[in-house]
């Protein structure tokens, strides 16, 4: 008996780092065996994590029409469902068996795919240059070299109820973290959370926190950082003290640690989308969850969005916003054909047709005249005018301190740990990876 | 004969070499470097993952739950077991029903236990609003998140769940012991306790002993409860994160593949150690007899 249980350690452990060593089994299909091959018939095989939907039915028509243009490619897509998708990916890069096009995170996850020789650098021309935007390649590079095709901005800021703001006796949205301050207070007086986060999934607490550093800390200070992982300037600091006291106003709902971001009417996107919550700060996938969270799962409304209130005294600059912006990669043995795709994808049609379909803002700025909700059109109009953004810090750091740093966030909204805290976890983490 | 046994149990072999044998020793590889996950390990480091868990007062908080909570899974489940099972093994009304009621939790998956009491417990949920209506309002807590009490709530939702696998391995262990040894002791006018206390409890000595033994490979690597319940990030700061769950946010989550593994090398010999010293100490009567060695009879 004993020694059966004890293989059973073995078993349960073994598996586990069968796990945690490989990603879950990967299943990729063959492709990318071309070898940069070109002429004759091509098959791609795309990955991205589109839920069934309006989004994967976008990639099935995007597909269909680059072969009818170019009869001799067929492309085939492939939802990975996303929480499965790093693990697989993964997998398939190690044993050569990548799809040719896969959805990129970047930031850090994207630093380590090149440091392995596995994606290509893409040879953009002056269209491609153009249909993408400066901004978002700049998203997308390592070095002065693109990684990445993007395909979507994705600003964060606060999503809102415009009904709630009404009802509270809020005339218009704040711009300064005092006066979000006072519209807590406010809304407090109506009964509803003021503010959802899911610290349960610790990212989302740890925007807070990111947004705060990017009011604190000067974009010079944010960018070497990433190259020295040492977190010693001061408003790294600054940025923790910020946040501990606005949590000295109780701005987020009660139990917040155990709320998950998107999963469920409880979750923090459920209460927006069922009006307990007034606001909840994330990025522009925000919309679509939300609209699957209503009672009709039709999208919320009254649903509206401001930019990351200013700091004062703080070094960056109070336009300055964080967003995220992956795009789509080739991975080392995609043939040619492959980049003629991604090319594809930027274009004004096709990057009308993503914005639709995704409820998002294309890169391409001929096609931002599809951009019709009135959160969408907020956030693109305070995007326009943003004098930089600055990618999500637990993908700009890297997923090793960016782990560290949420977990920290987390701490110091719990009550275990301090701005100091934060600091001096993230740094220890650099030593592990 | 030769051929038969290399053709009945090569399959097996070959699967216990293929996803036991093999991921432990790539673990152990994996371990001495520093390594993404992306492309074949180079960044050699030796010890240092070993160095840096070890050091890591995050690693010495895990040990320390763990610890805690295979004490306490002893203490708590171990007393109420015997005593229900000693219950149920009386002839009582509807002793079948509640032999089923006290086992069904172990038979739910963890992920619907977990997903199910933390609806239950957050803070906005039934157990609370239960409180409100029968007037105890004022013991209504964060059960989750309040770093005083949710150790507590795991050790209350973890006995829920496996007692009742504890509670059909005493009534086995009962029901092994032969009637005569009762009737003989009724006889000679033993009372009831002195009969539970010198003949039924000596003799379920190892079935006890061998419930232990699961129960401490369990607490050492308690992971799916946690995980659901709590989170990788909320777990730290309420006091219930674990080995495995340190293992996994380190490795999958922080993206260190080479230093997850390490952990995962750590917990394997800790287990086995564990394993090895009781198995020694503890079960080494048990197992006479059991485990043939040699031509021994």
């Amino acid at each position: 008996m004993a020694r059966k249980t004890h293989t059973a350690t073995a078993v349960a452990i073994g598996l586990g780092i069968a796990l945690a060593a490989t990603g879950c089994a990967g299943g990729g299909s063959a492709g990318g065996s071309g070898g940069g091959a070109s002429g004759g018939k091509v098959t791609l095989t795309v990955w991205e994590n589109a839920t069934p939907g309006p989004g994967a039915e976008y990639w099935r028509q995007a597909a269909k029409e680059y072969h009818a243009l170019h009869p001799n490619v067929t492309i085939k897509i492939q939802l990975v469902q996303n929480e499965d998708f790093d693990g697989k990916l993964q997998t398939a890069l190690n044993s050569n068996s990548a799809p040719d096009i896969f959805m990129q995170r970047g930031g850090g996850k994207m630093q380590a795919m090149v440091d392995a020789g596995q994606i290509q650098p893409l040879d953009l021309t002056a269209t491609d240059r153009a249909n993408a935007g400066a901004a978002a390649l700049a998203g997308n590079s390592i070095d002065g070299k693109v990684y990445a095709m993007p395909t979507d901005t994705q600003p964060e800021g606060v999503y809102y109820s415009k009904d709630l703001f009404k009802k509270a006796g809020i005339a218009s949205t704040p711009t300064s973290m005092d006066a979000l301050e006072a519209d807590v207070a406010k809304l407090k007086a109506i009964n509803v959370a003021p503010i959802a986060v899911g610290a349960k999934d610790a990212w989302p607490a740890a925007h807070w926190y990111f947004n705060l550093a990017l009011r604190e800390c000067s974009r010079d200070t944010m960018q070497q950082t990433a190259k020295s992982l040492k977190f010693t300037d001061p408003c790294w600091t600054k940025a923790g003290e910020d946040l501990a006291s606005f949590l000295k106003t109780s701005p987020f709902q009660k139990g917040f640690l155990t709320t998950s971001s998107q999963q469920g009417a409880g979750s923090s996107a459920g209460m927006l989308a069922n009006h307990r919550a007034a606001m909840e700060l994330m990025g522009n996938w925000d919309p679509g969850v939300i609209a699957s969270l209503t009672p009709n799962q039709k999208p919320l409304p009254d649903l509206g969005w401001f930019p990351f209130p200013a700091v004062p005294g703080g070094q960056g600059d109070p336009t300055a916003i964080m967003g995220g912006g992956g795009g789509y990669s080739l991975s080392k043995n995609a043939p040619k054909e492959a980049f003629g795709f991604l090319e594809f994808l930027v274009t004004k049609g096709q990057q009308e047709a993503y914005a639709k379909d995704f409820y998002t803002i294309p890169v391409n700025k001929d096609a931002q005249a599809v951009v019709t909700d009135s959160y969408n059109i907020s956030a693109l109009q305070a995007f326009n005018k943003a004098a930089y953004t600055m990618q999500f810090l637990d993908t700009e750091y890297g997923q090793n301190a960016g782990n560290a740093m949420n977990t920290a966030v987390v701490n110091l909204m719990a009550g275990k740990g301090t701005a100091a805290d934060i600091v001096k976890d993230t740094n220890a983490a650099a030593a592990k990876g | 004969m030769r051929l038969e046994i290399a053709v009945m149990s090569g399959p097996a072999i070959l699967m216990f070499l293929a996803f036991v044998i093999f991921p432990v020793a790539l673990a152990a590889y994996y371990g001495f470097y520093r390594w993404h996950g992306y492309g074949p390990p180079t960044d050699w480091t030796g010890l240092n993952n070993y160095r840096l868990i070890l050091t890591d007062p995050a690693f010495q908080q895990v040990l320390e739950h763990n610890a805690l909570i295979l004490v306490l899974s002893l203490v708590i489940q171990g007393p109420v077991a015997i005593v229900l099972a000693l219950l149920l093994n009386q002839k009582i009304r509807g002793r079948s029903l509640i032999r089923v009621l006290i086992f069904v939790p172990y038979i739910i998956s963890e992920v619907i236990v977990g997903t199910g009491w933390s609806l239950i417990l957050q803070r906005g949920g039934a157990f609370n609003d239960l409180l409100q209506h029968i007037g105890l309002g004022s013991l209504q807590a964060d059960w989750l998140a309040d770093s005083k009490l949710a150790l507590w709530t795991l050790m209350a939702l973890i006995s829920w769940k496996y007692i009742g696998f504890a509670v059909i391995l005493m009534l086995a262990g009962l029901q092994s012991i032969p009637d005569e040894l009762f009737e003989a002791a009724q006889l000679d006018g033993a009372s009831y306790w002195q009969i539970q206390r010198r003949i039924t409890l000596p003799l379920l000595g190892p079935t006890i002993r061998i419930w232990a033994f699961l129960s401490i490979i369990g607490s050492l690597q308690l992971f799916d409860l946690v995980y659901i319940i709590w989170g990788q990030y909320v777990s730290g700061t309420a006091g219930t994160s674990t080995m495995a769950i340190y293992m996994v946010s380190q490795g999958r989550d922080a993206g260190n593949y080479g230093y997850g593994s390490a952990v995962a090398v750590v917990m394997f010999l800790i287990s086995l150690v564990v394993a090895l010293l009781y198995q020694r100490f503890v079960l080494r009567r048990d197992l006479r007899g059991a485990v043939t060695e040699g031509a021994a009879r």
